[in-house]
């Protein structure tokens, strides 16, 4: 490895670095450049032009106001699921490391089922869920925001519990014993050290989640009704019979505002801190 | 004769009276607190019909919403919800028509309530459905390339075969949009049937280096870049090609005597388990208006069921160059009897000789 790392050193070496990772952001984000140079073409027919051959807005200006409403859904779903996922996350792993219930790879297993069934499933299941519950309860829940909702929860709850589980198995739990042992309430320990270091695992499973959430088709498919259409639902039912180049405008709208995102929580959280330590949560 | 005027003058009022009364009636036949839920396609689709009919339903004390997503993720809504779904009418395609007979999915119609009808022909309705518009499943092609190449104009798909068009040509996916019309239409034109698929395959595979799209657009991509030739895709397609500056024309393949081209039927039906019949026989009855059929042809590249609508249509020249736009020539398209079909084996068989 080390002989690796001096190779890369020479300047044959950081030529050929620098060429693997431009190749890999090429790969990674030529699609969206794509995308973003189409949709600022302006030929007068819809198809998907790049390079652009005349340049212009119009297409952002032709956003019809059904992408807004259904990008605004999707950022509400996806907070929503971001926060659930977090307050069942959290007690749901504590649980698991350090719970002494019997059966506690079963139930592990479980909490991480939502990942293994093909979200088809989950969304077929969760519409049949909404009817019979809705039957019970006499609730028209089938169609609902609520059920959509519910159903995003669970597609995103096992990403916040894999990422705080995987900090409280290195967690030292003597850094607790000694808060205990100086006087303070385990409310306190929980609040002032617990909370702290699980932090950039809750984070970033906050982060999954609304990302699992924002960009689900799957679950959203079958929950979704004319009220709530999340935005890639909007635009995977709108590509199958044709295509709207106004489509191209929003997704790149939804593109930089995830990028801004991510500048923002990186400045904030510090997700590159999370990445260095492996989510050991040591700064 | 006097006597018999005054009789013919008493049968034409209470006939005119009657008349009168039909159509106060059903000038008062208001839809308050009604929210009827269509399903149907997004996008534009979905736009253009909430335009057209929306604030004639609002008009009428409704309201109505559109359920986006294709028709065979409607049907999959349908049945995961165990024949409740989520809407009340439901726009289908004519593969589907089998699966929907099966489950008895559809509540009746009653076809009196749909006056439009009769701008339809008999064969476009019946009483669980109403057609609702269709596409023409052609081939299209450059004809300045076809002319460099000393080609003639194709006429059936085994033409789409000829070695000059070698790695250039390009047909749907039978996961697309038409790709189930296109895969009978190989099928039958080349002596087969719904059942006997095999002849189909068989044109499909001597078509050297072909290309599958999976979406309308790829055609006019590919056309343009030039890197195809000719392609089996909905007249449509090949119009908005023509639009984007290539010079392809589309042609109605020839199938068998008396059959040219193929159609892609799409049919309103309501859903049993609606609360809503009443308005959703409103809302097919207002789909079937000659200028609901105009809009969503003009915008969404489809035919219309509306004989009005078609003669509209073909008023224009380029339109007419491109698309069968006669109810004769379009009761002569082949229409698969997808009941005599097993869909399955079609793409068992496209995923294991074709597309592999």
């Amino acid at each position: 490895m080390r002989r690796l790392a001096i190779r890369l050193e020479a300047p044959a070496g950081r030529v050929f670095a620098w060429t693997v990772m431009a190749l890999a952001f090429l790969f990674l984000y030529a699609p969206m450049m794509v995308i973003a140079g189409a949709s600022l073409n302006g030929s007068a027919h819809g198809a998907i032009v790049f390079p652009p051959s005349e340049l212009t807005l119009a297409r952002y200006a032709a956003i019809p106001a059904s992408q807004y409403r259904a990008i605004w859904i999707s950022l509400e779903l996806a907070m929503i699921a971001a926060l659930v996922s977090v307050l069942i996350g959290v007690p749901a792993a504590l649980g698991l490391v350090r719970g002494t219930l019997p059966g506690k790879a079963v139930v592990a297993a479980i909490f991480r089922a939502p990942l293994q069934i093909p979200a088809v499933v989950l969304g077929i299941t969760f519409l049949q869920l909404s009817y019979a519950v809705g039957d019970a309860l006499n609730l028209d829940l089938a169609g609902s925001f609520t059920a959509l909702a519910i159903g995003h929860c669970v597609i995103a709850t096992p990403y916040v519990i894999g990422t705080v589980t995987a900090i409280l198995q290195r967690f030292d739990s003597r850094l607790e014993e000694a808060a205990l042992s100086l006087g303070a309430s385990p409310w306190r320990v929980f609040r002032r050290v617990t909370v702290p270091v699980i932090m950039p695992g809750l984070y970033a499973g906050a982060l999954y989640a609304f990302m699992v959430s924002f960009s689900d088709v799957p679950v959203s498919i079958f929950l979704a009704s004319p009220d709530a259409s999340p935005y890639p639902v909007e635009i995977f039912s709108g590509l199958e019979q044709d295509f709207d180049p106004s489509i191209l405008a929003s997704a790149t709208l939804v593109i930089v505002f995830c990028f801004a995102l991510m500048l923002v929580v990186q400045r904030v959280v510090g997700l590159e801190t999370l990445l260095r330590t492996g989510g050991s949560g040591r700064r | 004769m006097s006597r018999l005027s005054g009789f013919a003058f008493r049968i034409i009022m209470v006939a005119a009276l009657a008349v009168a009364a039909i159509g106060a009636a059903r000038a008062e036949e208001r839809y308050d607190g009604v929210t009827l839920r269509v399903a149907t396609f997004g996008g534009p689709w979905r736009d253009l019909l909430d335009k057209q009919l929306s604030p004639r339903f609002a008009a009428l004390g409704g309201k109505l919403e559109f359920v986006t997503g294709s028709p065979q993720a409607n049907f999959a809504k349908l049945v995961a919800g165990r024949g409740r779904a989520p809407f009340d009418v439901v726009e289908l395609l004519d593969a589907q028509v089998p699966d929907y007979d099966q489950g008895k999915y559809l509540a009746p119609i009653d076809l009196t309530k749909i006056p439009n009808k009769q701008y339809l022909e008999p064969y476009q309705y019946n009483d669980k459905m109403v057609a609702s518009w269709l596409t023409q499943e052609a081939l299209c092609y450059n004809t300045e390339k076809f002319k460099q190449l000393g080609l003639a104009p194709l006429t059936t798909y085994k033409d789409l075969a000829q070695p000059a068009l070698a790695g250039h040509v390009m047909i749907p996916d039978i996961n697309s949009g038409g790709g189930l019309a296109a895969f009978g239409g190989f099928a039958i034109a080349a002596g087969g049937s719904e059942a006997n698929f095999m002849p189909g395959v068989e044109v499909i595979k001597s078509i050297k280096g072909v290309k599958f799209w999976t979406q309308g657009d790829q055609v006019t991509l590919a056309f343009q870049s030039g890197d195809i030739y000719a392609a089996a895709a909905h007249a449509g397609w090949c119009l908005r090609t023509k639009n984007a500056g290539v010079p392809v024309q589309s042609v109605h393949p020839v199938i068998k005597p008396g059959v040219v081209g193929v159609a892609k039927q799409g049919w309103l039906g309501i859903i049993a388990t609606s609360k809503n019949i009443a308005a959703s026989h409103w809302f097919i009855d207002q789909y079937l208006e000659a200028e609901t059929q105009l809009a969503v042809a003009l915008d969404e590249g489809v035919v219309p069921v509306n004989r009005l609508a078609i003669a509209k249509l073909g008023e224009d020249a380029t339109l007419a160059q491109m698309l069968q736009l006669t109810p004769e020539l379009i009761s002569h398209e082949l229409r698969i009897d997808y009941s005599k079909a097993n869909i399955s084996d079609w793409i068992d068989a496209w995923n294991r000789m074709i597309s592999r």
